[in-house]
């Protein structure tokens, strides 16, 4: 039997369908369905200046919106070949971990959600909200924060401010403790937790899934290890476990805020006096950058024409999280139940996933494949360069040759 | 009499569905903070279900994708009368920054659906999402149940 959850559920945050194949009340298969929210970001970028980008880009999706508009600032840097200065390093670690931590801290309450566990759900998103405090107090707004500038960020700090956060982090630091211990040696959340949906590390592998998901799957990989600033000014070590269940997936992210708690601590009491901003003139040419967003790796490819984007390409870490929840954590699940607070577990963001339309110019048609598909396909049958014909015919106007490597991207070392 | 009563239940107890029609997700983020026990939406009788058979308040955010051209009808549809539609944030109102050349949105989400309230912000705080609910709700509700009823 096929049961469609979805677009519209209690547990689903965002407009997705899940289709389950049971065989009574076990799950042995699911299908996702998205495109609900495609809404061609990446094409009304084109031809715009870097100031009307970087608002795009911090609504590309709601949770972590801050670590688009550092990677996109970032990206833009590398092309003209400067760098922010240090206080701006430093405030856009601080700006990014409490992003780090309000987005992990509503992914686990959202986890307790599903699980129907109430109190937890509760205690979580009031603890959640001591740091969206701390976000307001620093750049002046909940979520969408329009921190980030090219060079730099836009606001200095003061030092009461900063201690104001860091009375707070330690406020949170101090009850996160008891709120894991809750969920650590809880029998009955053990019950639900261990085991169920599990992702091994070579299937992880094989479905390229980044972030805290396949770190909990035993992929060491944290792309804040190769940032510049955390190499410089930080001691920075990623934080993984081995078993790839959803309880490895919830510790994971908790143990990912102490390490980011941390991390804050650390930035706030060596943070430099000086500059926050360097004046920059935008170069014509391209540039790849990379950050470690919440949900994983976040790569922006720019091709720019002075101070003009040419072309954008983004590709974020839900996209692929979310087709190896469907593939490999889904495929032998106990109960519909189990399935949903599974598919929680894995912290899909759809809004980030949906700026990807497939289309056959061999008989125009619009056809909508998930993530394997279009890899298989396009392995066997294209080579790099006919992905870009076909990227080429959709954006008629541009002319962008082979530059972007998709197939690197694809395969995991 | 009954109706005094239908009046009373229908103002202290309100059901909420929420509908993401193609946003950014920051809305839906402020909103599943107004559940946190800071603000505390059930305080106030105002339930969140995200059913839309249950709603008595549809809470549409997002510019309208393609996806949603004809399911946010009949998400409509489906919502028991009374019912009151809020459109929260900038999105459902004028398409925000998606409403450019390119962007495949098809806002405003009253071409598609009648719009009760609207709360501009991108996103709008969770406690004006609150206030916006509080005032608007419960006299909407009782005041399309009265005629209704009729």
């Amino acid at each position: 039997m096929i049961l469609p959850i979805g677009p519209i559920h209690p547990g689903l945050k965002e407009p997705l369908r899940l289709k389950l194949k049971t065989q009574g009340e076990k799950v042995i298969k699911a299908e996702i369905d998205y495109g609900y929210v495609h809404r061609g970001i990446e094409k009304i970028m084109e031809g715009k200046t870097w100031q009307k980008c970087i608002y795009l880009a911090e609504r590309i999706c709601g949770i972590c919106s801050y670590e688009h508009t550092q990677t996109f600032s970032e990206t833009i840097e590398k092309i003209s070949g400067v760098q922010a200065p240090p206080r701006a390093q430093y405030l856009r670690v601080i700006t990014n971990e409490l992003d780090r931590i309000q987005s992990h801290l509503l992914a686990n309450s959202t986890f307790y959600k599903t699980l129907d566990h109430e109190t937890l759900f509760m205690q979580v998103l009031d603890l959640r909200e001591y740091i969206m405090d701390s976000i307001e107090l620093l750049t002046g707004n909940r979520v969408n924060m329009g921190w980030n500038v090219i060079g730099g960020v836009r606001m200095d700090a003061e030092d009461k401010h900063l201690d104001a956060i860091l009375s707070k982090i330690s406020y949170v630091e101090d009850n996160l403790d008891r709120h894991v211990a809750l969920f650590e040696d809880a029998p009955i959340l053990g019950l639900r937790t261990k085991g169920v949906g599990v992702m091994t590390r070579e299937e992880a592998i094989k479905g390229h899934s980044v972030g805290p998901i396949a770190r909990a799957s035993g992929l060491k990989h944290d792309y804040r290890q190769e940032h510049h600033t955390y190499k410089d000014y930080f001691d920075f070590k990623p934080v993984w476990r081995k078993e790839g269940d959803n309880y490895a997936r919830t510790m994971n992210r908790y143990n990912e805020i102490t390490s980011s708690i941390n991390l804050l601590k650390d930035a706030i009491e060596n943070i430099p006096k000086g500059d926050i901003r360097r004046p920059v003139e935008v170069k014509s040419g391209y540039g790849e950058w990379r950050g470690e967003a919440p949900r994983g790796e976040v790569t922006y490819m720019i091709e720019t024409n002075g101070n003009l984007i040419k072309r954008i390409s983004i590709r974020t870490p839900s996209i692929m999280n979310i087709d190896s929840c469907a593939k490999y954590m889904l495929k032998d699940v106990a109960t519909v139940a189990d399935a949903v607070t599974t598919y929680a577990s894995a912290d899909p963001c759809i809004a980030c996933a949906e700026r990807v339309a497939i289309t056959d110019i061999s008989n125009n048609k619009f056809i909508t494949k998930d993530f394997f598909e279009i890899s298989k396909e396009y392995n066997n049958k294209f080579t790099t360069n006919d992905f870009f014909e076909i990227s080429k015919d959709y954006n008629k106007k541009v002319n962008l040759s082979n530059k972007f490597n998709y197939n690197n991207d694809l395969e995991v070392n | 009499m009954l109706k005094t009563l239908k009046d009373i239940v229908r103002k202290s107890s309100i059901h909420v569905c929420i509908v993401n029609c193609g946003g950014c997700n920051g809305c839906d983020v402020e909103l599943v903070a107004c559940l946190s026990p800071r603000y505390d939406l059930e305080q106030y009788g105002i339930y969140v279900h995200n059913n839309p058979r249950e709603a008595d308040v549809i809470l549409v955010t997002g510019a309208v994708t393609e996806q949603w051209r004809e399911n946010l009808r009949r998400i409509y549809a489906k919502a028991p009368e009374p019912k009151v539609v809020v459109a929260v944030g900038n999105c459902p109102q004028s398409g925000d920054v998606f409403a450019q050349e390119g962007g495949r949105v098809l806002a405003p989400v009253s071409d598609f659906i009648p719009v009760d309230a609207a709360i501009p912000g991108c996103p709008p705080r969770p406690s004006e999402i609150l206030d916006a609910i509080l005032a608007v709700a419960p006299g909407a509700i009782a005041a399309k149940g009265r005629i209704q009823d009729k």
